[in-house]
Protein backbone atom coordinates (compact mmCIF):
# COMPACT_ATOMS: atom_id res chain seq x y z
CA UNK A 1 0.00 0.00 0.00
CA UNK A 2 1.71 3.48 -0.61
CA UNK A 3 0.25 4.86 2.73
CA UNK A 4 3.37 3.99 5.03
CA UNK A 5 2.88 4.44 8.80
CA UNK A 6 5.98 5.85 10.31
CA UNK A 7 5.17 4.93 14.13
CA UNK A 8 7.57 2.96 15.32
CA UNK A 9 9.81 6.05 14.05
CA UNK A 10 7.60 8.18 16.29
CA UNK A 11 7.48 5.78 19.36
CA UNK A 12 11.52 5.50 19.42
CA UNK A 13 11.52 9.56 19.12
CA UNK A 14 9.36 10.04 21.91
CA UNK A 15 10.78 6.99 23.57
CA UNK A 16 7.42 5.21 24.61
CA UNK A 17 6.62 1.27 24.63
CA UNK A 18 3.98 0.10 22.78
CA UNK A 19 2.25 -1.03 25.66
CA UNK A 20 2.23 2.26 27.30
CA UNK A 21 1.46 3.78 23.77
CA UNK A 22 -1.64 1.26 23.80
CA UNK A 23 -2.78 2.21 26.86
CA UNK A 24 -2.75 6.18 26.58
CA UNK A 25 -4.49 6.19 23.13
CA UNK A 26 -6.99 3.64 24.57
CA UNK A 27 -6.70 0.30 21.80
CA UNK A 28 -5.67 -2.86 22.47
CA UNK A 29 -2.13 -3.96 21.90
CA UNK A 30 -3.06 -6.36 19.20
CA UNK A 31 -4.56 -3.10 17.41
CA UNK A 32 -1.81 -1.17 17.79
CA UNK A 33 0.51 -4.30 16.28
CA UNK A 34 -1.71 -3.83 13.37
CA UNK A 35 -1.45 -0.82 13.18
CA UNK A 36 2.23 -0.38 13.38
CA UNK A 37 2.70 -3.24 10.60
CA UNK A 38 0.85 -1.42 8.07
CA UNK A 39 -1.74 -4.22 8.04
CA UNK A 40 -4.73 -1.86 8.76
CA UNK A 41 -6.67 -0.85 6.01
CA UNK A 42 -8.26 2.49 7.95
CA UNK A 43 -7.70 4.45 10.58
CA UNK A 44 -10.10 6.44 12.55
CA UNK A 45 -9.85 10.05 13.01
CA UNK A 46 -10.33 9.69 17.09
CA UNK A 47 -7.26 7.44 16.90
CA UNK A 48 -5.47 9.65 14.83
CA UNK A 49 -6.18 12.32 16.88
CA UNK A 50 -5.18 10.23 20.15
CA UNK A 51 -1.99 9.20 18.77
CA UNK A 52 -0.83 12.97 17.64
CA UNK A 53 -2.05 14.41 21.22
CA UNK A 54 0.05 11.62 23.00
CA UNK A 55 3.25 11.44 20.72
CA UNK A 56 3.25 15.65 20.29
CA UNK A 57 3.13 15.32 16.41
CA UNK A 58 1.02 16.19 13.03
CA UNK A 59 -0.90 13.30 11.11
CA UNK A 60 1.86 13.66 8.29
CA UNK A 61 4.58 12.79 11.23
CA UNK A 62 2.77 9.34 11.14
CA UNK A 63 1.32 8.97 7.90
CA UNK A 64 3.33 8.90 4.77
CA UNK A 65 2.68 8.52 1.13
CA UNK A 66 5.11 6.62 -0.95
CA UNK A 67 4.36 6.17 -5.06
CA UNK A 68 4.45 2.60 -5.19
CA UNK A 69 7.26 1.10 -7.78
CA UNK A 70 5.51 -0.23 -10.94
CA UNK A 71 8.55 -1.67 -12.03
CA UNK A 72 9.16 -3.74 -8.87
CA UNK A 73 6.72 -6.31 -9.64
CA UNK A 74 8.87 -7.14 -13.16
CA UNK A 75 11.63 -7.84 -11.94
CA UNK B 1 -37.09 -19.46 26.56
CA UNK B 2 -36.47 -19.89 22.81
CA UNK B 3 -32.74 -17.94 22.44
CA UNK B 4 -30.34 -18.39 19.26
CA UNK B 5 -28.73 -21.15 20.83
CA UNK B 6 -31.31 -23.24 20.72
CA UNK B 7 -32.50 -22.45 17.26
CA UNK B 8 -28.98 -22.75 16.35
CA UNK B 9 -29.14 -26.24 18.21
CA UNK B 10 -32.44 -27.39 16.70
CA UNK B 11 -30.74 -26.67 13.07
CA UNK B 12 -27.66 -28.63 13.94
CA UNK B 13 -29.46 -31.49 15.06
CA UNK B 14 -31.76 -32.18 12.08
CA UNK B 15 -28.83 -31.74 9.89
CA UNK B 16 -27.76 -34.67 12.10
CA UNK B 17 -31.14 -36.41 11.42
CA UNK B 18 -31.30 -35.99 7.51
CA UNK B 19 -27.79 -36.93 7.35
CA UNK B 20 -28.86 -40.27 9.13
CA UNK B 21 -32.30 -39.93 6.97
CA UNK B 22 -30.86 -40.14 4.14
CA UNK B 23 -27.99 -43.15 4.34
CA UNK B 24 -31.41 -44.89 5.35
CA UNK B 25 -33.82 -43.94 2.55
CA UNK B 26 -30.45 -44.76 0.19
CA UNK B 27 -30.07 -48.24 1.81
CA UNK B 28 -34.04 -47.83 0.76
CA UNK B 29 -33.44 -46.83 -2.69
CA UNK B 30 -34.07 -50.32 -4.92
CA UNK B 31 -37.54 -50.81 -3.03
CA UNK B 32 -38.88 -47.18 -3.63
CA UNK B 33 -38.12 -47.61 -6.87
CA UNK B 34 -39.39 -50.42 -7.49
CA UNK B 35 -42.63 -49.29 -6.08
CA UNK B 36 -42.41 -46.07 -8.66
CA UNK B 37 -41.93 -48.26 -11.80
CA UNK B 38 -44.86 -49.97 -11.00
CA UNK B 39 -46.76 -46.78 -10.05
CA UNK B 40 -46.33 -44.14 -12.07
CA UNK B 41 -47.88 -44.40 -15.72
CA UNK B 42 -45.48 -45.08 -18.71
CA UNK B 43 -46.26 -42.39 -20.98
CA UNK B 44 -44.97 -39.36 -19.16
CA UNK B 45 -41.57 -38.98 -20.66
CA UNK B 46 -39.87 -39.45 -23.91
CA UNK B 47 -38.47 -42.61 -23.41
CA UNK B 48 -40.51 -45.39 -22.39
CA UNK B 49 -39.84 -48.41 -20.64
CA UNK B 50 -38.65 -48.89 -16.61
CA UNK B 51 -37.18 -46.21 -14.93
CA UNK B 52 -35.14 -48.65 -12.72
CA UNK B 53 -31.82 -47.85 -13.54
CA UNK B 54 -32.01 -44.37 -14.35
CA UNK B 55 -33.80 -43.49 -11.05
CA UNK B 56 -31.58 -45.27 -8.99
CA UNK B 57 -28.37 -44.00 -10.60
CA UNK B 58 -30.23 -40.35 -10.13
CA UNK B 59 -31.18 -41.02 -6.36
CA UNK B 60 -27.77 -42.63 -5.62
CA UNK B 61 -25.92 -39.55 -7.11
CA UNK B 62 -28.36 -37.37 -5.12
CA UNK B 63 -27.89 -38.95 -2.09
CA UNK B 64 -23.84 -38.51 -2.47
CA UNK B 65 -24.59 -34.91 -3.16
CA UNK B 66 -27.03 -34.64 -0.40
CA UNK B 67 -24.57 -36.14 2.41
CA UNK B 68 -21.74 -33.56 1.11
CA UNK B 69 -24.22 -30.90 1.03
CA UNK B 70 -25.13 -31.82 4.83
CA UNK B 71 -21.29 -32.19 6.01
CA UNK B 72 -20.72 -28.34 4.84
CA UNK B 73 -24.15 -26.91 6.44
CA UNK B 74 -23.13 -28.77 9.64
CA UNK B 75 -19.39 -27.25 9.60
CA UNK B 76 -21.19 -23.98 8.71
CA UNK B 77 -23.47 -24.22 11.45
CA UNK B 78 -20.37 -25.26 13.81
CA UNK B 79 -18.51 -22.08 13.02
CA UNK B 80 -21.70 -19.86 13.41
CA UNK B 81 -22.19 -21.12 17.24
CA UNK B 82 -18.14 -20.93 17.83
CA UNK B 83 -19.05 -17.05 16.49
CA UNK B 84 -17.06 -17.48 13.14
CA UNK B 85 -19.51 -16.15 10.74
CA UNK B 86 -18.05 -13.50 8.15
CA UNK B 87 -14.99 -15.91 7.48
CA UNK B 88 -13.72 -16.93 4.26
CA UNK B 89 -14.48 -20.31 5.20
CA UNK B 90 -18.10 -20.12 4.98
CA UNK B 91 -17.71 -18.91 1.75
CA UNK B 92 -16.33 -22.20 0.87
CA UNK B 93 -18.69 -24.38 2.55
CA UNK B 94 -22.07 -22.00 0.81
CA UNK B 95 -20.18 -22.55 -2.88
CA UNK B 96 -19.75 -26.24 -2.30
CA UNK B 97 -23.56 -26.60 -1.24
CA UNK B 98 -24.87 -24.53 -3.79
CA UNK B 99 -22.67 -26.72 -6.80
CA UNK B 100 -24.13 -29.98 -4.68
CA UNK B 101 -27.87 -28.38 -5.66
CA UNK B 102 -26.26 -27.61 -9.44
CA UNK B 103 -24.76 -30.95 -10.09
CA UNK B 104 -28.25 -32.76 -8.48
CA UNK B 105 -30.17 -31.05 -11.26
CA UNK B 106 -28.01 -32.84 -14.33
CA UNK B 107 -29.08 -36.36 -13.28
CA UNK B 108 -32.70 -35.23 -12.76
CA UNK B 109 -32.37 -33.38 -15.84
CA UNK B 110 -31.58 -36.40 -17.54
CA UNK B 111 -34.08 -38.09 -15.92
CA UNK B 112 -36.46 -36.14 -16.80
CA UNK B 113 -36.72 -38.06 -20.23
CA UNK B 114 -37.93 -40.88 -18.98
CA UNK B 115 -40.48 -39.11 -16.57
CA UNK B 116 -41.18 -35.19 -16.82
CA UNK B 117 -41.52 -34.75 -13.43
CA UNK B 118 -37.54 -35.29 -13.33
CA UNK B 119 -37.40 -31.73 -15.14
CA UNK B 120 -39.38 -30.01 -12.29
CA UNK B 121 -36.95 -31.67 -9.04
CA UNK B 122 -34.11 -30.65 -11.59
CA UNK B 123 -35.48 -27.11 -12.36
CA UNK B 124 -36.06 -26.81 -7.97
CA UNK B 125 -32.06 -28.22 -7.26
CA UNK B 126 -31.00 -25.76 -10.15
CA UNK B 127 -32.93 -22.78 -8.88
CA UNK B 128 -32.04 -23.38 -4.84
CA UNK B 129 -28.15 -23.56 -5.94
CA UNK B 130 -28.59 -20.55 -7.91
CA UNK B 131 -30.09 -19.11 -4.55
CA UNK B 132 -26.89 -20.04 -2.17
CA UNK B 133 -24.84 -19.21 -5.11
CA UNK B 134 -26.08 -15.38 -4.75
CA UNK B 135 -25.41 -15.71 -1.00
CA UNK B 136 -22.50 -17.13 -1.36
CA UNK B 137 -21.92 -13.72 -3.49
CA UNK B 138 -23.28 -11.69 -0.98
CA UNK B 139 -20.89 -13.45 1.80
CA UNK B 140 -17.67 -12.88 -0.24
CA UNK B 141 -18.80 -9.25 0.08
CA UNK B 142 -19.35 -9.25 4.07
CA UNK B 143 -16.24 -11.08 4.37
CA UNK B 144 -14.57 -8.18 2.21
CA UNK B 145 -16.71 -5.41 4.39
CA UNK B 146 -15.99 -7.23 8.02
CA UNK B 147 -12.15 -7.61 7.25
CA UNK B 148 -12.03 -3.85 6.62
CA UNK B 149 -13.48 -2.93 9.48
CA UNK B 150 -11.67 -5.70 11.72
CA UNK B 151 -8.76 -3.81 10.33
CA UNK B 152 -9.86 -0.20 10.71
CA UNK B 153 -8.26 1.20 14.39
Amino acid sequence: MPIIVNLDVMMAKRKISSGDLAKKIEITPANLSILKTGKAKAIRFSTLEKLCEVLDCQPADILEFRKEDSHADEI
Amino acid sequence: MWNQDKSLNLSILLVRVLFVLIIILALCVPIMVRWYDIVSPDRTGLISGSVFWPLSICLYLSAICGEVCLYHLYKLLKNIKNDIVFKTENCKHLRYISWCCLLVAIPFGIFGFWRFLGFFVAFAAAFFGLVLRVLKNVFVRAVEIQEENDYTI
